[in-house]
This record gives C-alpha cells, sequence and structure tokens, in this order.
C-alpha cells in the first residue's frame, strides 16, 4: 500500500470528523499581552517541552486557541510548526516524518514541513500557515501565526 | 484581535454587491460569488453577507475566504472597495470547492499595492525607445491609417492576426464575435493562427469529422461511468475540480445510488475503475489509486507516441472477443471494414511497439467493453487532451480514441462520452472564415509564415506566440529582427503626424522588410516589447462575458470592477479599430469599402453578445447553434451559475433548459448520420524529431503545472506559485540525474537544432529514464524553445509534446533552488 492509499482511510475518517467539526464551539478570546513587535495580539503559550519534540519528531498542540489543532515537527536541526487545517477547505493534514511534508487527505493537498509549509502539489491557495516558535528554558513556546488559518476572518477571534 | 500581515481578512457586510462569477481559467468552469463593498465599511464576524458565524471556527468543506479570495481595488471614479470571490456552494459544477487556480481569482485582481499593478492601463505607440501612453483615439488612428494601406495597396491577407478561439478570461462569446468580425467580415483577412497554435484550426477536426462533436457529455454523466478512461490528460491538475468532485466520487463508490436510479433495471452498478494512458506516473494517477485501490487503476505507460497502436489494439481485441456494441454498430456507424483493414493489429505486435503487456490491453479492452455480470454492456467515458492531441499526429491520434468508442457504444448512452478533456473554456461565435480559406489539409501555418518575411502587419491578441508556438526561439528571433526594421522608421520620424507615420511604418514593412505589430493583452510581456502599438484589454470580472464550460454549460460571468485604466473588453477593442477604418475609408468616399467595416456601433459587450451569439444563431460558426438566439443576458443572469448546457432546447417559466448530454438519438454529424470509423495507421516519427533524437539524448515531452495558469501571465504575480515555480522545472528521473551529476535545485540547460531553454531540475521518479517532462507556457524558460517545426499536414496542430534535447548542468541559483520545494508531487 502506497502512502496515498492509506490517506484514504484518513478520508472516510476527516469526513466522518466533518459533522463533529460543524458544531466546535467558539474558544474564548484569547488575552492581548503578547510583547511581539510584529505579531500583535497573541499570546505566548508553552506547547511542551524541547527535549520531547527532538525525541518525539512531532508533538500537537493547539494555538492561538482550542479550535486550531497544530503541529511542532523537529526536521534539519530546527523546530517548525503548522496549523493543522488543510488551507484548501479546512480537513485535517496528516503528517508523514518519513517525507517531512504534510497531507490532506480530502482532496491530496501536500505540504513541506521543511519549507515553510509550502504546497507541494495541489488545491490550496496557500501555504500551510506556520506557527511561530521560541525555545525559552526547555520549553517551545508560540508566539503567533504566519498566515491565516482555515474557517478564520481572523486568527484570533474575538 | 490579532495582528500580523496576514492573518486578518475584512468580511463584506450585508447587502454588498453580489455578482455571479464564472471561474476565468481552466475548462471545468466553475461557479463563484463575489461580493464588493467599500473600504472603511465591514460585516461583523457574526453579521456578514456570507451568512456565516465566524465567531465560530468553520468546519471542513465549509464557507471561506482564504488570503488569496480578497482584494481591495479602485474604480474609475476613485472610490476604493474590497472585493471577495468565493467558491459557490450551489454551483452544480464545484459545489463550493475552489482549486489552486480558481480559488486565486480576486488576487488577480488589478491593484495598485500587488504584482498585479503592471497591467496594461492605456494604449500606447511606439515614440523614442519606447512604448508610450496615448489616448485610444491616438492609436487606433495610427494602426488604422497603417492597416488601410496594407488592405488597399496589398490586400488584406498581409494582416496576420493570431487571437484567443476561446472562452474564460481573455476569450468569451463577447470577444470571439467582436475579433472575428474584424478581421473575417470586415478587414476579409485568410491569413489568421489561434493563440496556442500555428495556424486557424480546430485540434480535432478527427472527432468532427467522424460524426461526434468534442464536448458530447455532462460532468454529472461522469458520475454514473463504469469505466473512465484517460489519455495523454493529467486532470487532478488540469482539470482540477471535474477530478475532485466528480471522478473521486465515483471512483470511491459514492455515486452507486444514483447510478441504480439511472441506470437499466437490474444492472450491475459498483464504483467506477479508471485507465490511464500516459508516458509519466502523474498525481491524477496515484490520486485515483488512493480513492479507487490499486485493483481498480491501471496505468498503460507507453512509449511516447504510441497512442495510435495502443487504440489500434484496443480496437483489434475487442472485436476479437465479440465485445463490440454489434447493434449499435450495424445501424449507426459506417466505414467499420476499411478502418478495420488498416487497424487490425495482434496483441504481441501491439505490445513491441507501445512498451504494453498483452495483459494489461486485454485488461483495458475488457474495463472497457466486456459485458458487466448483469450482461449489460460498461459504461465507459473516454476523456483526451493535448497528450494526443498535441502528440506525434494531431489527426491520427484523436480518430483512434473515436474508433474505440464508436466500437463500444460509449457515446450517447447515460454515463458514457468521448470528450476531450479541454484546456480554456470554450467561447467560439465567428463569421465563417472568408471566401478561399484553404481545407484543413492546405492551411497555411501562419507563425511560420511571418518568420519567414510574410506579412506587412502582425496583431497578437491576448496570446503569447513567443510561448505557445513551434520552434519558439527561432520565432521570437525572427519578431524582434522584424519589429526592430518598423521601430527604426518610427524613431527616423519624430513628431510626425498619424499619416506621415503611418506612411512610414507601411514603407518599412512593404520595402524592408519590416513587421508592424500589434499587441492586445492585460499585461506587458516579451511580445510587448516587440509592439509599435499597444491596447489594454479588460478580463473577467471586469466585464460581463459568457463562455462554456467542457459540459457545453453557458454562464454569465458578470462586471463586478472597472478595468484598469483606459483597458476596454476585446470586443470593443476590435469596433473601435473597426470603426476608425470606417472613418478613413468614409473620409475618402469609398463607401464599399466603408460598408465592410460597419456592424460595430456596440457600446457595450452585451451588445456583442446580442449580435453575435443571440443575434446570428446558425447563419455563423456558433457553439450556441441556431438556438443561441433564445439567449439573452437577462435570461443567463437568471440561470445564474448553473447556466444552461448547449444546445438551449427552449426557454420554460423564464428559464433556459438545455441538453445534459448529445448523440441520445444515436444521430450523428455526418451527412448519413452514422458514425463514422477511421482507417488509422501508426503515424511515423516525424523527420525533424527523429533528426533531433539522432542528434541528442533525451526524448522532452511537456506538460502543465497544477499552479501555473498557461502562460504564466496572472500567476508568476501572485505570490504562492511565483515562489513555488520561479522558473520551469524539468522533470527527471533519479538514474539520469545520477549519471549527469545533476540534483534537485541545480539549473540545467536543455537545447537542440532550435534552441535552448534554461530550467530548474527536479528529480522524480515521474518520469522514465530516458525521457524529461518540462512544465509548459513558462516566458521566462519556455519549452517551446526547443519545440521543432512540425505540425501534421493533416491538421497543421503542432507535436509540441515530442521533441529531443541534450541536456547540460549549468550551476545553481541559490535563492531559486532554496524557494521551491523538490518533493515528490505522485
Ligand atoms: S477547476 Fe478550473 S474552473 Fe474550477 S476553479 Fe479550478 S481553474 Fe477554475
Ligand atoms: S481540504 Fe485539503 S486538499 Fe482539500
Amino acid at each position: 500500500m502506497n502512502n496515498k492509499q492509506s490517506s484514504r482511510r484518513g478520508f472516510l475518517k476527516a469526513t466522518a470528523g466533518i459533522t463533529a467539526a460543524a458544531v466546535a464551539v467558539p474558544s474564548l478570546f484569547a488575552s492581548q499581552n503578547s510583547k511581539n513587535e510584529n505579531f500583535y495580539g497573541y499570546e505566548d503559550k508553552t506547547i511542551g517541552s524541547f527535549l520531547k519534540l527532538k525525541s518525539a519528531g512531532e508533538m500537537d498542540f493547539n494555538y492561538p486557541d482550542a479550535d486550531s489543532p497544530c503541529k511542532a515537527v523537529w526536521v534539519n536541526g530546527e523546530i517548525k510548526a503548522y496549523s493543522l487545517l488543510c488551507t484548501h477547505k479546512g480537513c485535517p493534514i496528516m503528517y508523514s516524518a518519513s517525507s517531512k511534508s504534510f497531507r490532506c487527505p480530502c482532496h491530496f493537498s501536500e505540504f513541506d514541513a521543511e519549507l515553510n509549509g509550502q504546497m507541494i502539489i495541489g488545491q490550496a491557495t496557500e501555504n500551510i500557515p506556520e506557527i511561530l516558535v521560541k525555545v525559552k528554558d526547555g520549553n517551545i513556546i508560540a508566539y503567533g501565526v504566519n498566515g491565516l488559518i482555515y474557517g478564520r476572518e481572523s486568527n484570533i477571534k474575538g | 484581535m490579532g495582528f500580523s500581515i496576514n492573518d486578518k481578512r475584512p468580511l463584506p457586510p450585508v447587502g454588498a454587491t453580489k455578482k455571479n462569477i464564472t471561474c476565468e481559467f481552466c475548462i471545468v468552469g466553475c461557479g463563484y460569488t463575489a461580493y464588493k463593498w467599500p473600504k472603511g465599511t465591514s460585516g461583523s464576524n457574526k453579521t456578514n453577507a456570507l451568512g456565516v458565524d465566524f465567531s465560530k471556527q468553520q468546519p471542513a468543506l465549509g464557507v471561506w475566504a482564504s488570503e488569496q479570495m480578497v482584494n481591495s481595488v479602485t474604480d474609475r471614479d476613485g472610490k476604493e472597495y474590497n472585493i471577495m470571490v468565493i467558491p459557490d456552494q450551489d454551483c452544480v459544477v464545484n459545489r463550493g470547492q475552489n482549486s489552486a487556480r480558481g480559488g486565486a481569482m480576486a488576487a488577480t485582481l488589478y491593484s495598485k499595492s500587488t504584482f498585479t499593478r503592471d497591467r496594461l492601463k492605456d494604449s500606447q505607440v511606439f515614440g523614442g525607445n519606447n512604448l508610450n501612453r496615448t489616448t485610444w483615439r491616438d492609436a487606433t488612428d495610427l494602426t488604422a491609417r497603417v492597416l488601410k494601406k496594407i488592405i488597399d495597396n496589398d490586400g488584406p491577407d498581409q494582416v496576420a492576426f493570431k487571437a484567443f478561439d476561446h472562452g474564460g478570461g481573455g476569450g468569451g462569446f463577447e470577444n470571439t464575435w467582436g475579433t472575428g468580425k474584424l478581421f473575417f467580415t470586415a478587414i476579409q483577412t485568410r491569413s489568421a493562427a489561434i493563440h496556442n497554435r500555428p495556424a486557424y484550426n480546430s485540434e480535432v477536426h478527427a472527432t468532427r469529422e467522424m460524426g461526434i462533436g468534442e464536448l458530447n457529455t455532462s460532468y454529472y454523466d461522469t458520475e454514473l461511468s463504469d469505466t473512465l478512461f484517460v489519455i495523454g490528460a493529467n486532470p487532478y491538475e488540469t482539470q482540477s475540480n471535474l477530478f475532485i468532485m466528480h471522478w473521486a466520487q465515483n471512483l470511491q463508490g459514492a455515486t452507486i445510488e444514483a447510478k441504480k436510479k439511472e441506470f437499466d433495471k437490474g444492472e450491475t452498478a459498483d464504483a467506477a475503475k479508471i485507465i490511464f494512458v500516459d508516458p509519466r506516473i502523474t498525481a491524477s494517477i496515484t490520486n485515483s489509486i488512493a480513492l479507487a485501490g490499486e485493483e481498480n487503476v491501471l496505468h498503460l505507460r507507453i512509449k511516447p507516441g504510441t497512442d495510435v497502436t495502443l487504440m489500434n489494439a484496443l480496437f483489434s481485441y475487442i472485436h476479437e472477443q465479440g465485445w463490440e456494441a454489434k447493434d449499435f454498430v450495424k445501424k449507426h456507424t459506417q466505414g467499420f471494414t476499411k478502418a478495420a483493414n488498416t487497424n487490425i493489429i495482434s496483441l504481441n505486435e501491439a505490445s513491441k511497439v507501445t512498451g504494453v503487456s498483452a495483459d494489461d490491453i486485454k485488461k483495458a479492452a475488457a474495463w472497457i467493453s466486456k459485458p458487466k455480470k448483469s450482461g449489460h454492456r460498461p459504461r465507459t467515458a473516454i476523456f483526451y487532451e493535448k497528450g494526443v492531441i498535441w502528440g506525434i499526429k494531431n489527426y491520427e491520434n484523436i480518430a483512434s480514441i473515436v474508433n474505440v468508442a464508436i466500437l463500444t457504444q460509449s457515446v450517447g448512452r447515460v454515463g458514457t462520452g468521448v470528450c476531450r478533456l479541454g484546456g480554456h473554456q470554450e467561447g467560439y461565435v465567428r463569421p465563417p472564415t472568408p471566401k478561399g480559406m484553404p481545407d484543413r489539409e492546405n492551411l497555411v501555418v501562419i507563425d511560420a509564415e511571418a518568420a519567414e518575411g510574410n506579412y506587412l502587419a502582425f496583431f497578437a491578441w491576448g496570446c503569447n506566440p513567443f510561448v505557445d508556438s513551434i520552434m519558439g526561439e527561432r520565432l521570437s528571433g525572427a519578431f524582434k529582427r522584424r519589429s526592430e526594421i518598423v521601430k527604426k522608421a518610427m524613431s527616423r520620424n519624430i513628431g510626425a503626424d498619424n499619416e506621415t507615420m503611418a506612411d512610414a511604418i507601411y514603407r518599412a514593412c512593404k520595402y524592408d522588410g519590416g513587421l508592424f505589430f500589434i499587441d492586445i493583452d492585460i499585461y506587458p510581456t516579451f511580445k510587448t516589447e516587440v509592439a509599435h502599438v499597444s491596447f489594454p484589454a479588460a478580463t473577467t470580472m471586469e466585464m460581463n462575458l459568457t463562455s462554456m464550460n467542457g459540459e457545453r454549460r453557458v454562464r454569465l460571468s458578470e462586471k463586478i470592477v472597472d478595468a484598469p485604466g483606459a483597458a476596454k473588453p476585446d470586443c470593443l477593442i476590435a469596433a473601435t479599430i473597426a470603426n476608425a477604418l470606417k472613418f478613413l475609408y468614409e473620409k475618402e468616399g469609398n463607401s464599399k469599402m466603408a460598408k465592410r467595416f460597419e456592424g460595430f456601433d456596440w457600446k457595450t459587450e452585451e451588445d456583442a453578445f446580442n449580435d453575435g451569439f443571440a443575434g446570428q444563431g446558425a447563419k455563423m460558426d456558433s457553439q450556441g447553434g441556431p438556438t443561441g438566439a433564445l439567449a439573452s443576458y437577462d435570461l443567463l443572469r437568471e440561470n445564474g451559475n448553473n447556466g444552461v448546457q448547449n444546445p438551449i432546447v427552449k426557454v420554460s417559466n423564464g428559464k433556459l433548459v438545455g441538453t445534459r448530454r448529445l448523440y441520445t438519438d444515436n444521430k450523428f454529424g455526418t451527412k448519413s448520420g452514422k458514425a463514422m470509423f477511421k482507417p488509422t495507421a501508426q503515424p511515423p516519427m516525424p523527420r525533424q524529431v527523429a533528426n533531433q533524437m539522432k542528434k541528442h539524448e533525451f526524448w522532452v515531452t511537456s506538460g502543465r503545472l497544477n499552479e501555473v495558469w498557461q502562460s504564466n501571465y496572472h500567476t508568476s504575480r501572485l505570490p504562492m506559485p511565483s515562489t513555488r515555480w520561479p522558473l520551469a522545472p524539468i522533470q527527471i528521473n533519479p538514474k539520469d540525474a545520477k549519471e549527469k551529476g545533476i540534483q534537485s535545485g541545480d539549473l540545467v540547460m536543455l537545447y537542440n537544432d532550435y534552441g535552448s531553454v534554461r530550467v530548474v531540475a527536479y528529480v522524480t521518479d515521474s518520469t522514465r529514464s530516458g525521457e524529461l517532462f518540462i512544465a509548459f507556457g513558462f516566458p521566462n524558460s519556455p519549452a517551446s524553445n526547443i519545440v521543432t517545426d512540425f505540425v501534421d499536414p493533416d491538421t497543421k496542430i503542432p507535436f509540441y509534446k515530442g521533441t529531443a534535447a541534450s541536456m547540460r548542468k549549468i550551476g545553481r541559483i541559490e535563492d531559486v533552488a532554496n524557494s521551491m520545494s523538490f518533493k515528490s508531487r505522485i
């Protein structure tokens, strides 16, 4: 079975998940105390331990709020983090550690985890939004989002 | 509220202007909705024109505007507006889905703050050392004066034109009519060529002559097919929403209920199988495997140029097995025996020629034609596109496919069809070509003639011959040389009035080998650099525009913004030129000639529509046919993004009613009404190409990338595709790359006797060793530079898909190599 065939199962799962997502509740408004110069309004959020990501290779978290699933990955000796909602029509994209890329099971868009989420092929009009992260005291901290997250008119709801 | 540069988008307020837009890009013609509202006003996340509560995260497959779906524009009154263009949930073509191309339509709009800001805004005339902005009156007056001298002294055939004949952006029924009427009725030139090829011809003469129009099924019918048979096409990348919204459902078995309703009683209804004929592994193939499972996807990986033999083998084996539609063949076809005499071939022989195993040929034949469990004939829909249209020999390539279709009655029935997939949308309505226009076999190859020094004036209208023609490097070189002669003459006449200048231009063309070059387009391109006059055109969303998609669905795509500067719809540009010529003839009292230029008193594009598509009916060559006359802007507006499928049948309760599928009555477009088989012998490799193969190591084919549209005019100005594809990539098999010491990201030169091109190496298993694939249509690395001058002698359609070249590593441009992903696209 090739990678794409395995993602076929994902398609069915993803389609089932859509109904659930349809009743997603609004998350609470994030507070606005970020000190970051370019990314106003985002809150620093600790997403996990740096060493843990380094050994596991990937780490799920939500940012900037609970409705926005994201993943941090360890590639080429750096941390990269992305939204997991496909910028085509919002299906959850899946990470392949072997190719260091994300695949969308719905319409097969693929995004490069090593290159700022660039679309490798597919039907989205944007690359995958990149979550900006920094390391402080052994923890990974998310502090901004570069790109509009699927399903929103503003990354920070309010 | 968060703020970076790209994490928030405005929303249209309730009451924002709302219009229907048909996607300006590919043949599928997806429906979009555009909203426009004054800057400074905005809907709230709870209350907005979309009726979507954005205080909540939207579910997958919901309504959403990505960054590229929003833009800000300035209308001619100086007022600024926000624009949002999103896929229409209620359009049956795309059901709310966008592709990478269509989803970026808002971003393609002229905006002062993006890379689209270099749109052509005014007419320009060459003076000094470059084009100078001027008025419409000045530029058309000069153009008309030169044209008049040529028409009067040398005859209209000395005015050559190369223009779009399609629908969508840069085309449409209004504009093909306007340009066609100017050149064929008014000027009356026979020196015509179509936008992407060097002569004035159909790309599908064969199927038409066999009695079958090339767009005969509906997208809904493809949801009902038992077998999809795809030859020389990559629909995931080039007809994206047809694949995603229609075929994918069928391949997954999601349309079985619909099949049960539409099929005969007791007829087997399963998920579809799909067959691809392609020398490459494409994303369409791997995605089909993901959708349908390996066992339901068959990839016939032929040797390039052997499609005819493969089709003949299918024809032979189906006949041998007795799987043909016997009753249909007997009653509704002719020419079987004559065709069979030429076409019958053994599986072994065919396997040797094509490189496809006999077992796979058998399997394909069974999927296409072997009766189903219930005993019913399978419903096979056959689709082909540029891989064969631009293949080794256009006529036989297509005829051999249609042979298989009529042998198996893959036309007219529910779930069947034998169609081109299409590139642009369609939108053809033109007067017949002028008297004396040669038949297809004797057509003049206009681009080659122009390069040889023929013609005195040349219009390049909404097309780019430097990128989309044969022997590109030689052609652009010739245009530059001939243009320079005219430019020099113009420079010697500084300050001259238009009559004096026109005389100088005319003399430079007539006596010194010059070519007066008129460019009509929306952006400046390399071809604008050779122009002496340039006119700015309007495009989708800047004008009302009607086109027809790949299932003959006609929609009115509405105007929502003003075109930049003084740009006009092409039909009105044609009218302006015609009226300028009429004025000159009237002034000299030549009423006979003045009369030829009458009938252009159009104020709007709707006037051109009413004169052409809706006004002419069967009198003209119209894709609307006789019943096109039933259409009007009001009725089309009423039918919205779902439009009406040609031919229109009637108007019922204020709605246009059309035709889902053609040939349901088995009456075909030949004199006898029977579909016609054709003898199709395997064409030999053309001499020009064979010569290059002797001298150069690699076979080179070409094709499209999902994200890049046509000559990259819009897409090279958009952030995503321009970073993704700064230059054309060349797909190289890992084995060849290793031998040549080439890595992904290296700059590579391809060269042969016709020219050279620099491209970026993309190492992939998509192509076989010895075969390269170059992305077509990049003006900054044009694949056409190494294309030979061969055209099918019977149709004058080029063999763009086949040439040979040597490959040499040049080095590496880090900026390019670092900006692109080189991961597998299959
Ligand atoms: S599939 Fe074609 S028509 Fe549809 S959105 Fe994409 S480019 Fe436009
Ligand atoms: S939702 Fe991801 S490709 Fe369509």
